[in-house]
């Protein structure tokens, strides 16, 4: 059971070696088939060590495995260990199998790029270190995925490195997060000082006697890292910027796995953050606000990628909402179903933006449907899981996190719930505005240009995956039916308790509320596109709208330019004055030094025999002396 | 008497020794300071005769006096006007040091003399009549400081060809330049 | 012994060496350095003589024999140095022969 977990985790890291170690001797195509194959493996490992845990005895379903002391410092030790239970162990499989779902998709993508295995193993290498943060047996370890995934993201994100956008993108993503890491590197360090471990369990046990400041700050510290990570307000402009990567990058990393990295840490240290009830409570607000702004923002987007990332940052923000209310299992259980719908979104924006070559503005589409139909189809199951629509798996997710909210009873649990609801209205909105634009209407003179090419949608590699992501966001949110059968939560609970527990009747209540409201949002979005309108006509929202609120340029001017200037300053006022010519005085001071010494070298002989003369009598007197 | 005759003979040899170095140092003309020279070796050799080394005192004048000087002399005679030594100066301070480190030198030798005077200094040691005999120089040479007569003589020889190159004419080099 | 001890000897040979010290150290001519170079070596012999005296034993003499030898070979090499300077026409200064400076 633990082996399989092993397995997991290595399997990637071996493809990714292997990759690179082989380097130009290996074809393109066969770096592609070890970075599947290797995925592949880490998934049946996941299942292995998932099913060895469902049939072990619900006592025994925490297990930790220890590779050796990696760091023995003083009064502290780290070990190199990995933590097997039904969180992680959910979380594997998520991250291997949607993983290698998406890497085999990419198979058929990157086709004929020249720098293939380069892309391979650069996705070997986040699969690695999404699994190194996900089974991590402590924070430092953690800590280790984390900067690992974050430098996967970048390799991946500007992967094509000859454009400059996406060096850019590359480079704010990594600041970004660096910020992030930044701070949940200080809340490890409050901790060790505070606790003198960073095994999960001993920081847990230990955290009721921690004074209220030190658990504060270090959740303080931790959602700092979960923001940045997981591309919520305030640490949030990356992302759609992100989209300069590859689709499948964005499909992987930006919707599946890396960005809920951030959820999966609320979960993990969810005792920590129990402490810490405000800290707590301020990451569902963000979650809540971040919910509302991207789903504004996405209504005026044009290009397929970014409404899809908004709609992810939206997503997300649902996770942040649940995972901060303590809806635990319901959290965790949307990280799932969002990545496979979302991942299925990507991945068909990724068959369309390959049939039309290239084009990612949605307003020079259209009328796709009959020219890619089996593609309309995942789509719509995509959009209809994201809108909440019942059966699919989001609606059965999603409901479940505004039922959570709306129970915890105060005005923050009703403001929230609210949030919420509005949320699946916007989601309605921007959905089908997206799924009009490319798919109904008219078709567009670019979609003319392509009709006729009879190769079908796209290669098997890419069309199995998609196959299996639309049955999979079919029928995936099936595993909890509230009243009714709940294993999924029940798995997730036994790691981390809920606070809170919706009644049935709340339940379906809300759900029936959240639907309406998503239908809502369908027609009135079917009415404005038939209209030929957009949702937003007034010039001045559209602007601040359109510039994402104006987030970036505000970072710009608080943060880059003060910076900026104080390093022109410092350069020119102290490193060029003091250092360079410092370093120049030293050389010339050792020349002259050298010219006044070699003066002593007369080349006359008196000034030696006088020399001589003065050296002998006080030798004699050092002699004398001794004896 | 005899003791008397000595102290008398010692006090003009060494006056004489003196005296004559003095000259040797501070006459201007070459030709007069190797003069001198050659009555400091003949002093030298009587204060020899006075301690026992009757053959150094002989290889003294014979080398020395006979064979060195004559060089020189040979050397100033060649050198003529060219050889002319004025006293000249030198900066102030060069000279000053040079007398401060010769009365340093003199200084500490004659207080190490003194310290060691009484112990070291009295009694010489009873001696045969035949002690500084060239039979026994000779003894002592060719036996207990084989080694040391050797390499003197392989000295000898390489002051032999060094004298040779340096006496090669320049004009060949002038010629080849 | 009759006559001064050794001691007095020693002084005489003192005063010669310093005499010779002075000459090395102030005079120009290169000539006269090698006369005063002489006389500092024979106030050496002088030293070993007496404390050959002193002690009984020849070793003093000998080595002063051997002083004797190599100061003819370096005054052979000396005035050959200097006669190659006047050939060639070098000012006889020591204190223009700076060509060895550094």
């Amino acid at each position: 059971m633990i082996a399989g977990a092993w397995v997991c985790l290595l399997s990637p890291l071996a493809g990714a070696v292997a990759i690179t170690v082989a380097g130009g001797r290996i074809s393109r195509s066969t770096a592609a088939w070890i970075s599947v194959l290797t995925t592949f493996v880490a998934f049946a490992g996941a299942l292995v060590a998932f099913f060895g845990l469902w049939a072990a005895d619900p006592a025994d379903r925490e297990q930790v495995s220890t590779a050796y002391t990696w760091l023995a410092s003083g009064d502290i030790e780290v070990q190199l260990q990995i933590l097997l239970d039904t969180l992680s162990s959910t979380l594997m499989l998520i991250v291997s199998g949607v993983g290698g779902l998406i890497v085999w998709y990419s198979m058929g993508y990157m086709k004929g790029d020249e720098q293939e295995r380069r892309y391979f193993a650069y996705m070997s290498l986040f699969v690695f270190s999404m699994l190194m943060l996900v089974e991590a047996g402590n924070f430092l370890l953690m800590l280790v995925g984390w900067g690992l995934v974050g430098l996967a993201s970048y390799l991946l994100i500007g992967f094509w490195h000859h454009k400059p956008e996406a060096v850019a993108a590359a480079k704010k993503a990594f600041v970004m997060n660096a910020i992030g890491d930044a701070t949940f590197a200080l809340a490890l360090v409050l901790l060790i000082w505070a606790t003198g471990t960073v095994e999960f369990g001993d920081v847990f046990d230990q955290v009721d006697s921690l004074s209220s400041t030190t658990v504060n700050l270090v959740a303080l510290g931790l959602l700092g890292g979960a923001l940045a990570k997981s591309a919520q307000i305030p640490l949030h402009t990356w992302l759609p910027d992100a989209m300069e990567g590859p689709t499948p990058v964005s499909a992987l990393i930006h919707a599946a796995t890396m960005v809920t990295a951030g959820v999966y840490l609320l979960v993990r240290a969810s005792p920590i953050f129990e402490a810490a009830p405000d800290v707590q409570h301020l990451a569902a607000i963000l979650g809540a606000i971040t919910l509302l702004v991207a789903g504004v923002i996405a209504l005026v987007q044009w290009d397929i990628k970014r409404v899809i990332a908004y709609s992810t940052m939206s997503q997300i923000g649902y996770m942040f909402l649940g995972a901060g209310v303590g809806a635990y299992g319901y959290a965790i259980f949307h990280l799932m179903t969002h990545a496979f719908f979302k991942a299925l979104l990507f991945m068909t924006a990724g068959l369309v933006i390959h049939h039309l070559e290239g084009e990612q503005d949605i307003r020079k589409m259209g009328g796709l449907k009959s020219v890619m139909p089996r593609t309309h189809v995942a789509f719509a199951v995509g959009g209809l899981a994201l809108m909440g629509i019942p059966i699919f798996s989001g609606f059965w997710s999603k409901d479940g996190i505004v039922s959570a909210a709306f129970s915890s009873g105060d005005a923050l649990g009703y403001t929230l719930a609210a949030a919420g609801l509005v949320g699946a209205l916007l989601t309605g909105l921007y959905t089908t505005r997206l799924y009009f634009a490319v798919w109904r209407g008219a078709q567009s003179d670019l979609v003319k240009e392509h009709a006729h090419e009879g190769h079908g949608e796209g290669p098997r590699s890419m069309t199995i995956p998609v196959g299996v992501l639309t049955v999979l966001a079919t029928i995936g949110g099936l595993v909890v039916i509230p009243g009714v059968w709940e294993p999924f939560l029940h798995w997730i609970d036994e790691t981390a308790e809920p606070l809170v527990q919706a009644t049935v009747a709340e339940d379906y209540a809300l759900s029936a509320v959240a639907v309406l409201l998503a239908l809502l949002g369908f027609f009135l979005a079917r009415h404005a596109f038939e209209k030929g309108r957009q949702f937003v006509t007034n010039p001045g929202i559209w602007r601040v709208l359109e510039r994402k609120l104006y987030f970036d340029e505000a970072y710009d001017a608080l943060f880059y330019r003060p910076a900026a200037a104080l390093s022109v300053a410092l350069r020119r006022n102290v490193e060029e004055p003091v250092v360079e010519r410092s370093l120049d005085e030293i050389g010339s001071g050792a020349i002259q030094v050298g010219g006044e010494v070699g003066r002593v070298q007369s080349g006359l002989l008196r000034t030696y025999a006088i020399a001589v003369a003065f050296a002998v009598s006080v030798l004699i007197i050092v002699f004398v002396a001794v004896r | 008497m005899g003791n008397v005759l000595v102290w008398l003979v010692w006090f003009v040899a060494a006056a004489a020794c003196l005296g004559t170095g003095m000259a040797v140092v501070t006459m201007t003309n070459p030709f007069f300071s190797a003069l001198a020279l050659i009555g400091n070796l003949a002093s030298l050799a009587v204060l020899f005769l006075l301690l026992s080394a009757e053959f150094l005192a002989a290889a003294q004048v014979l080398v020395y006096a006979g064979a060195v000087m004559v060089m020189f002399l040979f050397v100033v005679a060649y050198l003529g006007g060219r050889a002319d030594a004025p006293w000249a100066g030198g900066h102030r301070l060069v000279r000053g040091a040079a007398v401060v480190a010769a009365a340093a030198l003199l200084t500490e030798i004659v207080v190490v003399l003194g310290l060691a005077w009484g112990d070291n200094l009295t009694d010489p040691a009873e001696i045969s009549d035949s002690f500084g005999d060239p039979a026994q120089i000779g003894q002592a040479f060719l036996t207990d400081h084989l080694l040391a007569f050797e390499i003197t003589s392989i000295v000898l020889l390489v002051a032999a060809v060094g004298g040779v190159v340096l006496g090669t004419t320049p004009e060949k080099e002038e010629e080849t330049a | 012994m009759d006559g001064p001890d050794v001691g007095w000897y020693l002084i005489v040979a003192a005063i010669l060496f310093g005499i010779g010290a002075l000459g090395v150290m102030l005079r120009r001519s290169p000539l006269i350095v090698l006369l005063s170079l002489e006389i500092m070596l024979n106030a050496a012999n002088l030293t070993l003589v007496a404390f050959a005296r002193q002690q009984g034993n020849l070793d003093g003499q000998i080595f002063a024999l051997a002083v004797m030898a190599v100061a003819a070979a370096e005054v052979a090499i000396g005035l050959g140095l200097i006669v190659a300077m006047a050939r060639r026409r070098v000012p006889l200064d020591v204190d223009q022969a700076s060509a060895l400076r550094g």
